[in-house]
Formats: structure tokens, sequence, C-alpha cells
């Protein structure tokens, strides 16, 4: 049996698809410089923020990193640093706020790991829920939201660009790339299912409550409060269709209700 | 586990702080308990075990006024070095170390050091008296011992005194004796006291011996309390036991004590010993004889006997310590002394990534303690771990000479018959004046291949206390300024607006489209040409139009004749340029049946008048191929029409 050795035409993709190729490339490529980090906060800046927290100037400090915060919308330390600022300053509900922020853009650094879990602990909650082995939740928590949906979208682009080389490909690149789309495609699938399941997150359109707060049976006040949400407790927006109310719930309890819009912040 | 952890507590909690059962109250309690306790330790494994643990034992505990007594005090400890006791103030005994002897053991990289510190007591009152108890602190825990009882009973008056309390005396203790005469002659005095030393000058860690001699002519009331000197420059180290003696000097009868101490100079340049002094109780009423020959026995006897207290002080000495010669190699740390070195490990073969401990002993004469350990040099097959001494020390014969062991916890790297090289020390000899060098003999060890747990060895220190929290904070706030490069990338990769991704999704679909297309061409090649047949004559008739502009006739016609033999092929799907007229227009009707013949005449027509400017040139005029290009024109265009016809 002699074997067949693929020619360089073979490989060789059609003029136009090539130039379909080429424009696929070329977006991605954008979409990866147009992803480029944005400046950093100014370093000494920081220093000097960090000195105020050293020496006991919570409020200074506080001011600083939410700055930062105002800043970079993306910067896990800045609300890191702010929900600490928060605690020192003895709000703990804000501390919650800000350091479930941090949680939700690094969800595996372990700094804030603890700290969200040593504040939710102060006030009678847990991070990793009872019974839930650490491991598991530190895996179901690796990714933060926005990275599974880059991820989800950058595999769908892989997808999207393995199928179309591999629809103009001659014969022996298409037998090279016969799995490539539907391994990009699964990745992809991957993906969008993990950010599914983290939809049931408490942390996935999750609030706080800033201060103590009356859980009404209705979007009004004169509904019958039915609970009282202690100051940092974390609860999840069910609906926020209304102009002044969430219909929220509160998983641990089965309970659901109605709260005031200005007695929650939105995580 | 849990009940293991369980007991383990309770036993730490009985214990606590420390472990040493030696003192502990319990261990008089009741069985049960004892039994508990040695379950529980023996499931709780070595970290049950005390870091820390002392104890003492006499070797004896009935003796007479004139015998001394052998105290023996062990601290152990869990790790590298076992802190020296606390010999407390005893106001029954005279108390003087009289050495020391170490040993430390490596197993597992877990370390138990014993060192045996031991004492000459010499008791001052008859009756029953009390050796309090001894401490050690090693800065976490402290142990002590209980205390010892010891019953003194008074000595048989005839009894000759014991030989371990009078010694042989030196030679040079005829020196002591003049320097005595003389300070008795020079008054008529009946107690004094005396130091001197046996040289004035000496190397730094020679040794010099310290001679204090009590001199009394009259009876004391109790036993008199030494006060040692300080020392300046010097390290010192009793040499017991105390000697007692008599002798005469001008005539009067003395009975003298005498207190040895071994003296080592630091560093070249000037050394002192200050005063040192007795505390005596002088008996007014002499009662006694103290030319007696059992005076002190005697002396002893008399409890409560009264007196007046009076302290006796000897003079300041100077010493002046030599420095050391030039010269020295390169080996050398410093010791003075006589000295002999060995090495050994304490196994022949081991297996790679395995402790193995490799000791090296420094013996001989001279101040031990001052001496570091020799270098370990190209043990580069090994990860050597550090090196952890232990000190032996006797005082025979008034010379300080014992043995310090160096052991060095070693892990071969490789494997292989691998050699150990000589071990290099240097020591100044004083008497010969000279330095000497001295090494180990080789080792060898054979090391086999290693698995892989035995590469993780870890040399730690098992006296090391855990760490306990004590309290819980928030972390410290973070001093990173700017996101993480993939959280940024992710936050600007998911905020592209929905619309820009379905370009993929849409080029993805032109792609699978312009595939199917190519695929279906190469399927049905015939009927791409059908199709494409008109609009290739189109594009040749331009091309045939822009070459008569140009001027060039004949080549306007030879694409116009192209044009039409490809557009006959194109459509009836054969070569038509092979075939005659005739055929051509067999193939036609075949192809197209309802083709009307006036067309296949206006074919054949056609194709005659190219053929015939295209064969003979030279009749060719610009007319011509212009009428040509738009009868060829008009043609495809009714043809067309024509094969549509069904």
């Amino acid at each position: 049996m002699i074997a067949t050795v693929p020619s360089f035409t073979d490989y060789r993709l059609p003029v136009t698809g090539y130039k379909i190729l080429q424009v696929l490339a070329c977006c991605l490529l954008c979409l990866c410089a147009f992803s480029c980090p944005a400046a950093a906060y100014d370093k000494n800046e920081l220093a000097e923020i960090n000195d105020m927290y050293k020496n006991g100037k919570y409020q200074e400090a506080l001011d600083g990193y939410l700055k930062m915060t105002d800043a970079e919308s993306a910067n896990p330390y800045a609300f890191y640093n702010a929900g600490n600022a928060y605690f020192r300053l003895g709000k703990p509900g804000f501390a919650v706020l800000y350091y479930a922020k941090a949680f939700k853009l690094l969800p595996r650094n372990p700094d804030i790991r603890s700290n969200l879990d040593y504040a939710l602990k102060q006030t009678g909650q847990a991070l990793v829920p009872d019974g839930v082995p650490k491991s598991l939740h530190y895996l179901y928590y690796f990714l933060s939201d926005l990275e599974l949906k880059a991820l989800a979208i950058f595999f769908f682009w892989l997808a999207c660009l393995a199928g179309a080389l591999r629809a103009l490909a001659g014969t022996a690149l298409k037998e090279k790339l016969k799995t490539a789309p539907y391994t990009m495609s699964a990745a992809c699938l991957f993906f969008l299912f993990w950010i599914g399941i983290r939809y049931s997150s408490p942390f996935t359109h999750g609030a706080v409550a800033a201060a103590p707060a009356a859980l009404l049976s209705g979007p009004g006040e004169k509904f019958k409060a039915c609970a009282t949400l202690p100051e940092a407790r974390l609860v999840k927006i069910l609906d926020e269709a209304d102009e002044e109310f969430y219909e929220i719930g509160l998983p641990g309890e089965g309970i659901k209700g109605w709260v005031k819009k200005t007695d929650l912040q939105k995580i | 586990m849990k009940f293991r952890n369980s007991l383990k507590n309770v036993f730490k909690f009985i214990f606590c702080p420390t472990l040493a059962t030696i003192h502990s109250p319990l261990c008089h309690y009741s069985l049960p308990l004892a039994a508990f306790i040695l379950a529980a330790s023996f499931m709780s494994a070595q970290s049950a075990f005390a870091y820390l643990s002392i104890s003492a034992q006499t070797d004896r505990t009935e003796l007479t006024i004139t015998e001394n007594l052998y105290l023996t005090v062990t601290v152990s400890a869990n790790s590298g070095s076992a802190p020296e006791p606390t010999i407390p103030p005893m106001s029954s005994f005279n108390a003087y170390s009289s050495g020391r002897s170490q040993s430390i053991s490596i197993v597992n990289g877990k370390i138990t050091t014993s060192v045996s510190f031991t004492y000459i007591l010499t008791p001052r009152f008859v009756g029953r008296q009390t050796i309090p108890a001894i401490s050690v602190y090693n800065g976490r825990e402290k142990a002590m011992t209980p205390e010892i009882e010891i019953n003194v009973t008074k000595s048989a008056p005839v009894k000759p005194p014991a030989a371990q309390s009078r010694p042989q005396q030196p030679a040079r203790q005829n020196a002591a004796d003049g320097a005595a005469r003389q300070t008795a002659a020079k008054a008529d005095i009946p107690i004094f006291l005396k130091a001197e030393t046996d040289r004035k000058t000496a190397y730094p860690g020679q040794q010099i011996n310290l001679i204090v001699r009590f001199y009394t002519a009259i009876p004391l009331t109790s036993n008199p309390q030494y006060l040692p000197p300080a020392y300046k420059n010097l390290i010192f180290e009793d040499l017991p036991p105390v000697r007692n003696g008599e002798i005469a000097i001008k005539g009067i009868r003395y009975s003298y004590s005498e207190i040895k101490t071994a003296l080592f100079g630091l560093s070249p340049g000037p050394a002192s010993v200050s005063p040192a002094s007795v505390i005596a109780q002088v008996q007014s009423d002499e009662q006694i004889d103290p030319f007696d020959p059992n005076f002190f026995q005697k002396f002893f006897s008399m409890n409560g006997a009264q007196g007046a207290t009076k302290e006796f002080r000897t003079s300041n000495l100077t010493l002046n310590i030599l420095p050391l010669p030039e010269g020295a190699p390169a080996s050398f740390t410093g010791a003075t002394g006589k000295y002999t070195i060995s090495s050994e490990l304490d196994r022949k073969q081991t297996r790679q990534g395995e402790a193995v401990n490799l000791s090296v002993t420094v013996s001989g004469n001279g101040s031990l303690k001052t001496i570091t350990a020799p270098k370990l040099s190209n043990l580069t097959n090994f990860k050597v771990f550090d090196t952890l001494s232990s000190l032996s020390i006797s005082k025979s014969n008034d010379i300080i000479s014992g043995k310090k062991v160096f052991t060095t916890v070693i892990v071969p790297r490789s494997e292989g018959h691998i050699r150990i090289p000589p071990v290099k020390f240097s020591f100044f000899d004083p008497e010969a004046q000279a330095y000497r060098e001295i090494e180990t003999a080789p080792l060898e060890l054979k090391v086999e291949k290693g698995d892989a747990d035995a590469k993780n060895f870890n040399f730690t220190q098992p006296g090391a206390q855990a760490v306990s929290a004590t309290g819980s904070d928030i972390r410290y706030v973070s001093d990173k300024a700017s996101a993480p490069l993939y959280a940024n990338a992710a936050r600007a990769l998911g905020g592209v607006a929905w619309q820009v991704h379905i370009l993929p999704a849409a080029a993805l679909l032109l792609c699978l489209w312009f595939s199917n297309i190519q695929a279906f061409r190469l399927r049905n090649p015939q009927l791409f040409r059908f199709k494409g047949a008109r609009a290739a004559a189109d594009k040749d008739i331009n091309r045939a139009e822009a070459e008569l502009k140009a001027g060039r006739l004949k080549e306007a016609v030879s694409v116009l004749y192209d044009s039409f033999m490809e557009y006959l092929s194109g459509k009836t799907g054969k070569k038509v340029s092979a075939l005659t007229t005739r055929q051509a227009g067999e193939l036609i009707m075949e192809r197209f049946p309802h083709t009307d013949g006036y067309y296949l005449e206006e074919i054949r027509s056609f194709w005659e008048q190219l053929e015939m400017v295209h064969f003979s040139p030279s009749s060719l005029t610009a007319q011509n191929a212009k009428d040509l290009i738009t009868t060829y024109t008009v043609l495809i265009e009714m043809l067309e029409k024509e094969f549509k016809k069904k």
C-alpha cells in the first residue's frame, strides 16, 4: 500500500475563503487588543492610602479606595481594600458588600475569600455552606462570572474559526481539523453550562443589606413585614422590575419578599 | 482518632505546663491514674513526651560530716542543647561542679539530648539535711527535681580521714605552702586565706590552676562559707573535691582546706582574679585543741556552738594572657591544648535521601567548651544540616579533659560509594609552643538508590513549639494597584456588544455556503459551464472590441473564434473545436432538440466567416471585424433564447 502524501495544494484554501478567515482572525485579534489591561492606578497613591489605613485613618483610606473602585471597576483589590476599611469602621454590611464585589471579580484570591468568609461569619453567615466540601466550593467559584463569559465567547469564536477553516480547507487540512470545531464548541458549551449553574449562586444577582431592612410581603409599604433582614445579610434578587422594590429570596430560610431598593446594595 | 486526641489533650492538661513526670505529684497517685497516663502517653506518641525533664540522684543518702557526696543532675531535652540546671543556694552543703557528660542522639531527624552534671557536695552540719529542688528552664518550660533528704552523721572519733577527701597533694602544693609560711611569718595570724595561681602567664585556652587555701589554727564554730572570686578575661571550671590537710608553719599547726579552680584565658591581654572570700565563725571559747588530729570532726560535732563571724579575703591576682604566635594553619579556630580527632558514621550503608549522622570527636586536654566545630569540606554529594555538639568533661588530676562530639546530619544526594574526606582540626600546643594540625581518617559510605519518600527527609527540631492561633482578624489590605491582566481581558471581552459576536457565526455560515457551492460545482462541472458560457462570451466580446479599438484586428477575430468555440462547447458539453460544422449542428440538435434550423444555419454561417478571416487574415478589415463582433453578439443573444426552449 502506498501512502498518500498530501500535496501543498491540498492545504490551500480558496482565495475567497482565505479572505474570510483573514477578516475573522483580524476581528479576534482586535477583540484581544481591545481587552488589554486598563491603566493601573497610581502605585504611589495606593501606598499613601495604605499608609492611612496602617495608621488607623480608616475613613480617609476608605475615600481613597472608593476613588480607586470608581476609576477601575474591574479591580478586585480596590474593592477588597474598601471592604477592609469598612470593616475597620464597624460597617459590616458595606464590608460584606465590597468583599463580595471583590469576590465576584476574583473569587480564587485567598485574601478575598478569607476576609469575605470572616466578615460573613461575623454576621452569622458563611462563605462555604454547611455540608459543602471546601474544595468543591473552591472549584465552583474558581472563575469569575466575567471570566466564564469571556471564555465562552472566546471558544465560540474559536469554534466558528475552526469550522470556517475546516469548511474551506483542502482534504488534508480538513482531516487535521476534523475534531477542532467540535472540541471548541464543547468548551464553549461547558462554560455556558458553568454560567448556567452559577446562576443559583448568591453572588449572581445578589445584594447585601447595608442596614437592617424590612422584608415585606408585597411591593409596597402597605404590605405586612414578614421578616427583618439583618445588616450584612446576603440576599438574591429575583426581580427588579418594580421601581421601588426588589423581589428577593433568602435561599437558606426559603423566604421571599420585597425590600426597598434603597435598603439593599447590589453586588 | 478523636479518642486519641482527647486522651492526648487530657494528658497535656494534666501535665501542663511541663510534662516532666519527675516532679509531678500525680506520680504518687493511684495506680489507675498511672495506668491511664501510661496508656495515653503511648497513644499520643512522641508529641506527648516532655520537651524538658530533669532528674537528680546522689551516690548515697547517708554520710559522715567528713565525707563528700556526689550529686548527679541529668537534664534531658528534645532539642540540640540542654540548659544547665540552676543549683540553688544550699545552707547545708558546699557545692562544686565536678564535670559533665553529654549524649546526643539523632534518629529520623528527631534530636534527644541528655546532659549529666556532676557536683560534689560537702556537708556543713550534722543531722538531717535537705538538698533543695534543682530547677532547669529552657525559656519555655521549667522542670524541677524533688528535694532529696540526706542524713549527715558525726564521724567516728578515731576513724582516719576518708581517702577521697584527702587526695594526693600535687607537687606544686609546696609552693602554696611556702607562700602561706611567708604570710604566717609576717604576723602570728591564727586564720588566713591565701590564693595563688600555678602560672602567671598563659596562652588563650591554656589551663591555669587557681589554688585558694584557708588556713586556721583555731577552732571554728561552723563550716566556713566560701565565696568564689570574680574573673576578668577568664573562664573557669571547678576542680573539686576540697582537699583538707595540716601543715606546720613557724611551729604553729594549721589545718587547711584547699579549693582549686581551672582558669582559661579568653583573649590576649591582662586578666585578673578578684579577691575570694571565706566567712567563718571563730569560736571564742577554745575548748577544742586545734592541734588535735580530729579537729574538724570535733568541731562539726558541736552543734549550736556560738562564735564571732569573720571574713577573710585573698588579694587580687593579675595574669598575663599571651598572644598566640603567627603561622596558624587555615583550619585553626582558636583551640589550645592537646587534642586528638576521630570521626565515624552511624552506619556504613544507607539509601539516597536518608539521613546519616557524621560524628567528629575532638578529645584531649584544654578548654573544650570553647572549641568550635571543625569545618566539613567537599561534601558536595550531601545535603548538610546543622551541627550539634555534645560535651563531656572530666577533671581528674586537676586537669580539664574530655571530649566534644560534633554530630552533623548529612543526607546523600547521589548513589554509589561516596567518600567523606578527612576532617582537619588545628590547635596550639602550649607546651611545644607550636601549632599542630590533625585530621580524621577518610570515611566511605555506600549509598543505594532511595525511594521517593526518603528524598523528602526533613530535619526538624522536635523541641520547636507548634504555633497556636490566639485570635483571628481580617487579612491586611492589598498593595496591588491594578486588576490582574486576565480580569481586565475578561471584562473587556465580556463587554463587547453581542452584535459583534454575530460576525464569526455569519462568517462560518458564509464559509459553509461557499464550501457547499464549491462541492456542487465539483460534482456538476457541466452545469456550471453551461450557465457560465454566456457570461464568458460577453466578456470575450468586450475583449474583442477592445482589440478592435486598438487596431489589432487579427487578435480581435481570434478572441471571437475562441470565444465562439468555448460557448458552443459550454452549451453542448463537448469540445466543439474538434468537430466539423455539420457535426456541431448535429450535436446541438441532439442537446437542444427544439432549436430552430435557422439558428443552426446562422451558426454554420458565422463559424465559416470566422474561420475564413481567422485563417486568411489578409482579407480582414476593421469593418469586417466590427461586423463579426456585432453578429456574434446578436447570435449569442438569439441562441440563449433558443436553447431555453423546452
